[in-house]
């Protein structure tokens, strides 16, 4: 005589085990898609990148790859010119974002401060127009601007002044791309500090204003840490936007002369492109992503948590 | 400089740039070289025609005297691919005359070189095989030392595939067959040479009638009238040369020179790169100071598109040595000069030897294409000489890898005697670069080190003592 056994299923009961299942979990379903195409667009390259990193010559075969340990990271700091393009990333980085965001708040505070609406319009459009402007059309007007035969640039100075214009490309290179992009993005800055300003509740600037304090004392004490939050925001999205810097430069300089403005972006081009060294490039980038992600991480958890966001 | 000038400057340099100049040898320039040719992918499959009569560009004739057997691989196709580039344009039209004979389909891959770059790459070293055919430069020895390319000499020994007699090898410049064999490092052939250009000299013939200048020689010689030229004359320097890095850039043109000194690229490989001997640095001194005294400010930067802009727009008296296939770019209606640009052959130390450099493309097929013996039947029939004559003559071509072409009354009055002869005589002397595997490496670096010397920031000999730390560095590791 044969009896039922307790594992026998209706089909029932596994529609509703399927179903306490998606209960059960349904934050995590909710999120699976866009997990998996995080995976796919930020996982899987960031991967691939250190797969290559690590083997002799690319291929998309893995068991037959050839893998070498850390060689390729030895290379790009030996005679890859990795040091050195990091200093030179550094160098851009920190000036331009210096730069940027002391022109665009002054900017910003200049045309906060202007009375007539028209006025503010214009010079809204005005500033606004060279961040419209793309990298590679930048570098060329940039090149025939800043040429010491035709541009514009060194004839008015040495018109228009007692001094003669520098060689900006080839005596001044460094400080001529960080000009550049100051140019090119102080907009980006000035945009959202413009913003910012206008947020500002006016009773704490009349408060302050009744008070007896002089303008400077109202943007160091009321308006600039009311504006924390967006001087933090603007600052990071620029700083994570600079240390992607390429187009312009390349286009401006080529990285020269010689590796005078070569960033590490550049480098990893050249040494992929140019050198056809791969793995090489792949060791920098890697290198690269850990510092830039791991630096964005120290800025946020230690200025973006405290007295910011909170 | 006037507001005039300056316009013209700007004219000329967008139409410098859009000039068909994608055969100026490149490399390590980052540019992408956008040629004249702007298709890509699609096939060019069929039994087309060229032009609307119906009759083939180049008839069936001139290829049945050869003892191969063309129709052997009827019905099927090769992938080519290819940069855009001139030699792409000028022989799509003659593309239906193979397909006709031979029954094979020609499918195009063309894209700006470095897209192709990165395709080509990949394709290799995945083993994707997905080309037949590929264009090849200076990367030749690499692909060939990873084992990514075929050497074609199997197919040579195959009667089938080859007619010696008919294709005469000998009439292909005995430069372009050295750089096919892998520039001096193979002894078998990497590929078909394609397209050549060899250096030359360009100058303005009214300056030298104004100020009684004879063309230069000698060194010694080109220096006095570009000094002559740079003090007599208000918004024209006296010279202008490739400056910027890259090995398809300031090196491309030093290189001449330094053989001319008697020196040569790896002295002893791969242990002495040979870049710190008195010749190299004599030549460096050389041609650092005639671009710094007499040359444009800023010269360090100047690519190959701005010497020749600068040319055209008549702001330079001379360019010391460059591409013959600027020819046409100086002396077309993109010139505001044409009717003045003359050309010679590059100058020499007065007791050197003239070597003028010279770059080839080439086609070669990889180890893991599908149809390489197709392949090689194109390359064949691409680099004869009745398609290579067709080109020249009927086509405005000319790069031609064949001494026959260069000699060819026909095109030589298409292209002018003198322009022919000097390139013609350029060609039998020239000493093209030897690229060996680590070439794209050592080259960059070796071109950033020069561009520092034109750039004022160290002396040439410290730069050229430095790039051959570098250079035996690299191999050393």
């Amino acid at each position: 005589m044969s009896t039922p056994t307790q594992t026998e299923t209706t089909p029932q009961s596994t529609f509703a085990r399927l179903r306490d299942l998606w209960n059960d979990y349904l934050p995590y379903w909710f999120m699976a898609p866009m997990v998996a195409v995080m995976v796919m667009i930020t996982f899987f390259p960031g991967a691939y990148d250190l797969y290559l990193s690590l083997i002799a010559e690319p291929t998309l075969d893995v068991f037959a790859a050839d893998f070498v340990g850390l060689r390729n990271f030895e290379t790009a700091f030996t005679r890859g010119g990795a040091i050195h393009s990091f200093v030179i990333t550094i160098t851009v980085v920190v000036s331009a974002l210096l730069l940027e965001t002391i022109l665009g708040f002054v900017l910003a505070a200049l045309v906060a401060g202007v009375g007539s609406g028209r006025a503010k319009s214009f010079y809204r459009v005005l500033f606004i127009i060279p961040m419209a402007v793309a990298p590679v059309s930048l570098a060329t007007i940039g090149r025939i601007m800043l040429n010491s035969e035709i541009g514009i640039i060194p004839y008015v100075i040495n018109t228009g002044t007692p001094f003669a214009a520098p060689n900006f490309l080839s005596e001044i290179p460094l400080l001529t791309v960080i000009l550049l992009d100051a140019w090119n993005w102080t907009p980006f800055m000035f945009i959202i500090f413009y913003a910012g300003l206008s947020s500002v509740p006016k009773t704490l600037i009349e408060a302050s204003r009744v008070d007896g304090a002089p303008m400077w004392r109202r943007y160091v004490h009321v308006i600039i840490p009311y504006m924390k939050p967006v001087v933090f925001v603007a600052t990071l999205i620029r700083l994570i936007d600079l240390f992607r810097t390429f187009g312009v430069v390349y286009g401006l300089t080529g990285g020269g002369p010689g590796t005078a403005t070569q960033l590490v972006s550049i480098n990893i081009y050249e040494q992929m492109f140019i050198n056809n060294q791969i793995t090489v490039a792949a060791a920098i980038a890697v290198v690269y992503l850990v510092l830039v992600v791991a630096l964005c991480n120290v800025i946020i958890a230690k200025v973006g948590f405290e007295g910011v966001w909170d | 400089m006037t507001n005039s000038n300056r316009r013209t400057f700007l004219k000329a340099t967008g139409v410098g740039l859009l000039s068909g100049l994608a055969g100026c040898t490149r490399g390590g320039d980052g540019s992408d070289g956008s040629g004249s040719d702007g298709s890509s992918g699609g096939s060019d499959g069929g039994t087309s025609t060229d032009g609307s009569d119906g009759e083939l560009a180049i008839p069936l004739s001139e290829y049945e005297d050869a003892d191969i057997d063309w129709r052997q691989f009827e019905g099927s196709s090769i992938n080519i691919g290819a940069v855009q580039h001139p030699w792409v344009s000028a022989i799509k039209p003659a593309v239906p005359v193979f397909e006709e004979l031979t029954g094979i389909d020609v499918v195009w891959n063309v894209l700006p070189e470095q897209q192709f770059r990165t395709k080509r790459q990949t394709d290799v070293s995945t083993g994707a095989g997905q080309f037949d055919v590929f264009y090849m430069d200076q990367v030749v020895n690499q692909f060939r030392e990873e084992g990514w390319i075929q050497p074609l000499d199997p197919f040579f020994d195959d009667e089938s595939l080859f007619d010696e007699d008919w294709y005469d090898p000998d009439d292909l410049f005995e430069a372009s067959r050295w750089q096919a064999h892998g520039g001096g490092y193979s002894d078998t052939w990497t590929g078909m040479p394609i397209t050549v250009e060899v250096q030359t000299q360009f100058y303005r013939k009214d300056l030298y009638d104004k100020h009684d200048l004879e063309v230069a020689e000698t060194l010694e010689e080109f220096r006095q009238n570009a000094q002559t030229i740079h003090e007599n004359e208000s918004d024209v320097v006296g010279t202008v040369g490739r400056g910027d890095k890259g090995y398809g850039m300031n090196i491309y043109i030093l290189n001449t020179f330094l053989r001319e000194f008697g020196s040569s690229l790896w002295t002893e490989f791969p242990t002495d790169s040979g870049l710190d001997s008195d010749g190299v640095i004599n030549a460096a001194e050389w041609y650092v100071s005639l671009l710094q005294d007499y040359g444009p400010e800023g010269a360090s930067t100047q690519t190959w598109s701005d010497v020749l802009s600068t040319m055209q727009e008549g702001r330079a008296g001379h360019i010391v040595s460059d591409a013959n296939l600027f020819w046409p770019g100086l002396t077309g209606s993109d010139s505001s000069v044409a009717d003045t640009i003359g050309i010679a052959k590059v100058p020499s130390p007065a007791d050197g030897q003239f070597s003028p450099n010279a770059f080839n493309w080439q086609i070669s097929t990889s180890k893991n294409a599908q149809n390489s013996e197709q392949a090689f039947l194109f390359m064949v029939w691409a680099s004869s000489q009745p398609t290579n004559t067709w080109m020249h003559v009927k086509g405005d071509a000319a790069f031609s890898v064949r001494q026959s072409v260069w000699e060819n009354d026909e095109f030589r009055s298409r292209v002018g005697e003198n322009f022919a002869q000097v390139t013609l005589e350029s060609l039998q002397e020239a000493a093209p670069d030897p690229f060996d595997r680590k070439y794209p490496e050592w080259g960059q670096r070796y071109s950033e080190e020069l561009q520092r010397a034109i750039a004022g920031q160290k002396s040439a000999e410290e730069a050229m003592t430095q790039a051959a730390s570098i250079a035996e560095d690299i191999y050393s590791n």
